[in-house]
């Protein structure tokens, strides 16, 4: 039986991604087609590895948080033991949510409806009224929970496959990334517990990730900021910059700003500050690393996007969450360095500034994302164009593809991973 | 109740919310917890407290089940 075409890669015998997905451009159905949403969730979002959470929003035995993969509501739960564990948000008896509240402290669940009780392992410890049920211990079920669940440096993932890469496989080169910003800790640890703001968006959750190092745009979207906070941050993402944005592989990608920084070579210029404005943390820094604070003092925070949820913004982190094809919750806090409490109360107030509910820095971002969304469902011209910075790519001493600071590079990279997803076993 | 010896708390969460107070009514302190939800109550000395810290894990799991003493066919039969 021949597939007859009705649009562009869509066939009766169902999408063809390698027609929607090309070097130098990507379909205008890719964000607005919710079957393809749907294949996204079985293929992305309940198969790789998603970021989750970090360890430090449940420090203590008995602490949970309500977060999610995708639409999917979960609870992150450390035992008595001290293990972590996601447990999915749905009581085993007729499926009620079991946890309401966005955090708290509890070694057991008790679901609301009919009372079945659980551990915060996800086991069952019992139900009420047990002899309709033949008695005690009579029922073999429990809280669903994520397969898979691994972390590096706090930072936690869960994939729902039973098997597939690690996550170490998955991540690559972007620990890397990861290390640099928990180096800029005196105790080499990051902490997510400032609290989380949450923005709903009207867009597809592709247009954000990709837009996260999208170093085209900071100059025209983000005018007003840098004119107001005289950062020095909008000339990196000129023509004239010798950042670059950097395809870490699996869909990962960075906006690498150390060659500018390396320039100037002042400690503290990546936030904004100098030394003498934070003097307390520059010498924990020092005592901590020796000779070695000095670069990493200078070369800053990374910016990098995890495939396919998790940004690190430099001094904040965002996880993004799509729940339609059309719609999205983009999480946000700042980040905590462990031991520079003097750095973690400016990180707090400047995420204020950029993300909080006046702030100026997501709000135009998230204009655009939104626009974006409504320009893309007009029939025509079908096509969103990727191709900038193509012809003068080069490939770095590690073997890695970079382009310029304003090159469409890590969203060639974000594209051939997803291809490569949607494609696998076909 | 003697005011000044009373230093009340509510350990609460989403699942149960229990008020704490200190009660110096008898000869020696004592624990006076509160169900906040149903108003029972339940006073709890200095051995019994002992005796909770001292749970085996899987006898506290064993009383955590709502059958095991609280919703049961049999109470008040
Ligand atoms: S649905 Fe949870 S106890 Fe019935
Ligand atoms: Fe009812």
């Amino acid at each position: 039986m021949s597939a007859t075409t009705s649009r562009a890669g869509r066939t009766t015998a169902g999408i063809d991604y390698s027609k929607l997905i090309q070097p130098d451009r990507v379909h205008g159905s890719l964000y607005t087609d919710p079957a393809i949403f749907a294949e996204e969730l079985e293929r992305i979002w309940y198969q790789g590895w998603v970021y989750v959470g970090h360890t430090s929003e449940v420090p203590e035995p008995g602490d949970y948080v309500r977060k999610s993969i995708g639409p999917q509501d979960l609870v992150m739960t450390r035992d008595k033991d001290g293990q972590v564990h996601l447990l999915l948000n749905r009581c085993a008896h007729r499926g009620n949510l079991v946890c309401e509240d966005a955090r708290g402290n509890s070694n057991s669940f008790r679901c609301p409806y009919h009372g079945w009780t659980y551990r915060n392992n996800g086991q069952l410890l019992g139900y009420p009224y047990n002899q309709g049920y033949g008695g005690k211990g009579k029922l073999d079920l429990a809280m669903g929970s994520v397969p898979r669940v691994e972390s590096y440096r706090g930072f936690v993932f869960g994939s729902f496959a039973h098997d597939g890469p690690s996550l170490a496989e998955h991540l690559g080169p972007a620990a890397g990334e990861i290390d640099r910003l928990a180096a800029l800790s005196p105790e080499g640890e990051i902490e997510l517990n400032a609290g989380w703001l949450k923005h709903r968006t009207r867009a597809n959750w592709k247009l954000l990730a990709e837009n996260e190092t999208d170093g085209y745009h900071p100059q025209f979207v983000h005018g007003s900021i840098f004119s107001v906070t005289g950062s020095p941050i909008g000339a990196l993402y000129s023509d004239k910059s010798t950042a670059v944005t950097r395809n870490l592989g699996h869909g990962h990608s960075e906006n690498d700003l150390r060659p500018e920084f390396r320039n100037f070579a002042e400690p503290m210029r990546w936030f904004g500050t100098t030394e003498s404005r934070v003097p307390e943390y520059v010498a924990a820094m020092r005592a901590a690393y020796g000779d070695d604070a000095e670069r990493i003092l200078i070369e800053g925070a990374p910016h990098v996007m995890i495939f396919p949820n998790l940004f690190i913004a430099e001094i904040q982190v965002f996880v993004i969450q799509p729940i339609a094809v059309n719609e999205c919750i983009q999480h946000a806090t700042a980040v905590q360095l462990r031991g520079a409490p003097e750095l973690n109360k400016r990180m707090v107030s400047q995420s204020i500034g950029s993300v909080g509910p006046a702030g100026m820095l997501l709000a135009d971002d998230t204009e655009m994302y939104e626009r974006n969304q409504h320009g893309v469902e007009q029939l025509r011209p079908e096509w969103l164009d990727l191709s900038r910075g193509m012809k003068r790519e080069r490939v770095d001493e590690r073997g890695l593809t970079i382009g310029t600071a304003t090159d469409e590079t890590g969203m060639r990279g974000f594209w051939s991973n997803y291809k490569q997803l949607m494609e696998e076993g076909r | 109740m003697n005011d000044k010896n009373v230093h009340g708390v509510v350990i609460g969460s989403e699942f149960a919310e229990i008020g704490v107070i200190v009660d110096d009514e008898g000869n020696g302190p004592r624990l006076r917890l509160e169900d906040r939800r149903t108003g029972r109550v339940r006073h709890v000395d200095a051995l019994e407290l002992e005796a909770i810290i001292w749970l085996p894990e899987g006898h506290l799991r064993q009383l955590l089940d709502p059958s095991a003493d609280r919703w049961r066919e049999d109470i008040g039969r």
